[in-house]
């Protein structure tokens, strides 16, 4: 039985070319989605700069993204609160005994880091998976051969309005949750460590160049999530399986371009506010 | 008046749908854990999926870690600045990759990779009658289809968390050579050495576990609950993304709070 297996398997790999030929065109693959994903960008922008803005398309979107993640981002970064200040009281224990500087700490990295690339990777699932499915059913029933047909381009019509949506989203949702991880942090800080909220709530590491990473990062985010996952989304092709591996795709490439965004972001502030 | 009690009545809708989900993903378990036990499943199919979600999830995994570890020095930089202490940098970063973010992001993106790839084929299989058929012709479906995946799915996130611990350590040391100008053998050195123990590499790999668990269960559960053709599919697949996540950062808690 495992040496049928051994044939299923080997039969599933690349057909022609040994290593070097799939490591090349894995390269060659990313380059190209990559300057697609620039392309869908730049006209993104050039829409957003020059042609009418649809309030109403916006607003439906933001709906769409904002309210409807409150309440899994609220769950997601209630428990992210509670287990930072956990291993990080837990960890601190062993180094240092005092933790008066807990909360100053927690609130530096939540500013800095941590609510906006949670809250990121957050939307990158939900949302991100969501526009792909979106845009990827409209392709395979080709309604959007049918905006192109009406002289209306899909990146005006479809793509803009979920980037001026997710740009001021991500903010609003960052600032929310940020608010709700405070408030779960200071909770187990007070059960578990018995650190007096009073304590806890320590703003003298947290300086404006900490703000500033963290809203660069919110509006970063908040842009390529929307951007990639459109490019995931009308990049579909064959059928409703299509939809499945667009948006399979669409949210491995919007985490993917969150960690990375979040490494660039993060040390350039490091090399800059040295 | 209806109007006023609406949130009241949706929040109970809402956690009857919850209990009504967990509910069946606990009958599949029950399913699955009865054919694991009697080593009753298809050994072909486990090693195609063995494949197709570990092998091919390798790259994803790589580039995903080796960023999070580079991320996680730059972290941690300003307390070696602070404190003066090179030695603390493989402790901080190292500590906050094996215990929590390695495993946590290994495991979203193999959810967003594997468990919803994996929906989104049993929720055609059922939306195209091919479970019902493999019943008609007296397959099991559950040892034929679902056990392979399920531990292929846990197995894959245990291998992944492993290999993805291991480069992002090694990124970790070498973007700390290149931002903060510590040298690799320093930050090996303050993995090693002191404050960190094997205790923090196996409470991640238990972490990942049980993440394969709780993901895989999902993954399966709204797979084969699939209603109402193809756009029921695509529902399923962004409930398993999010049910995924929400359940990683939950299981979280409770396991770091278990396990201490």
């Amino acid at each position: 039985m495992s040496v049928d297996a051994n044939v299923e398997t080997t039969s599933a790999l690349p057909s022609e070319g040994g290593l070097a030929a799939s490591v090349g065109r894995a390269v060659f693959e990313a380059i190209d989605s990559a300057s697609q994903i620039y392309g869908v960008l730049v006209r993104t922008l050039y829409y957003v700069a020059r042609a009418r803005i649809d309030r109403d398309a916006v607003i439906r979107q933001m709906y769409e993204i904002g309210n409807r993640s409150v309440f899994l981002l609220s769950v997601v970064i209630g428990f992210i609160g509670m287990i930072f200040v956990l291993q990080a009281g837990l960890q601190m224990q062993r180094v240092i005994p005092d933790l008066t500087m807990l909360g100053a700490s927690f609130l530096e990295l939540l500013v800095r880091d941590l609510a906006p690339s949670i809250v990121a990777l957050m939307l990158a699932t939900r949302v991100g998976a969501g526009i792909a499915a979106e845009i990827g059913s409209m392709v395979v029933t080709e309604q959007v051969d049918a905006l192109r047909m009406c002289g209306a381009d899909p990146v005006d019509y479809l793509v803009k309005p979920r980037f001026l949506a997710s740009l001021i989203m991500t903010t609003m949702l960052t600032l929310w949750s940020g608010a709700v991880s405070v408030g779960s942090g200071m909770v187990t800080a007070e059960v578990i460590f018995q650190v007096s909220p009073r304590t806890f709530w320590n703003l003298h590491l947290v300086h404006a160049s900490d703000l500033a990473t963290g809203l660069t990062k919110c509006i970063a985010y908040g842009a390529a999530i929307p951007i990639v996952s459109s490019h995931c989304g009308l990049s579909t092709f064959g059928g409703s399986e299509g939809v499945g591996s667009a948006t399979t795709r669409a949210v491995v490439q919007s985490s993917l371009a969150v960690i990375v965004l979040n490494f660039i972001i993060s040390s350039a502030a490091f090399i800059a506010f040295k | 008046m209806s109007k006023m009690f609406s949130p009241i009545i949706a929040a109970r809708e809402g956690l009857f749908s919850l209990a009504g989900t967990l509910g069946k993903m606990g009958i599949i378990a029950h399913q699955i854990g009865r054919r694991l036990f009697r080593l009753d499943f298809d050994h072909e199919e486990f090693w195609r999926n063995m494949y197709k979600m570990g092998v091919k999830s390798l790259p994803i995994v790589a580039l995903t870690a080796l960023f999070t570890g580079a991320t996680m020095v730059v972290q941690a930089a300003p307390i070696v600045q602070r404190y003066g202490a090179q030695q603390l940098l493989g402790w901080g970063a190292g500590f906050g990759i094996l215990r929590e973010v390695g495993p946590v992001l290994t495991a979203l993106m193999i959810s967003g990779r594997v468990g919803a790839n994996n929906t989104a084929e049993l929720g055609t299989m059922t939306v195209t009658e091919q479970i019902d058929a493999l019943r008609a012709l007296a397959i099991d479906p559950i040892a034929f289809l679902i056990v392979p995946r399920f531990v292929a799915i846990v197995l894959t996130l245990f291998l992944s968390t492993l290999y993805a611990d291991a480069v992002a350590l090694i990124g970790a040391a070498y973007a700390g050579q290149a931002l903060v100008g510590v040298d690799p053998s320093t930050f090996y050195n303050g993995l090693t050495s002191g404050y960190m123990g094997i205790a923090d590499v196996t409470n991640g790999l238990i972490k990942s576990i049980i993440f394969g668990i709780a993901m895989g269960l999902a993954s399966c559960h709204f797979g084969l609950a699939v209603s109402g053709g193809a756009p029921g599919v695509g529902r399923a697949v962004n409930a398993t993304v999010v049910a995924s996540a929400a359940g990683i950062f939950v299981v979280d808690y409770f396991v770091s709070f278990i396990l201490g």
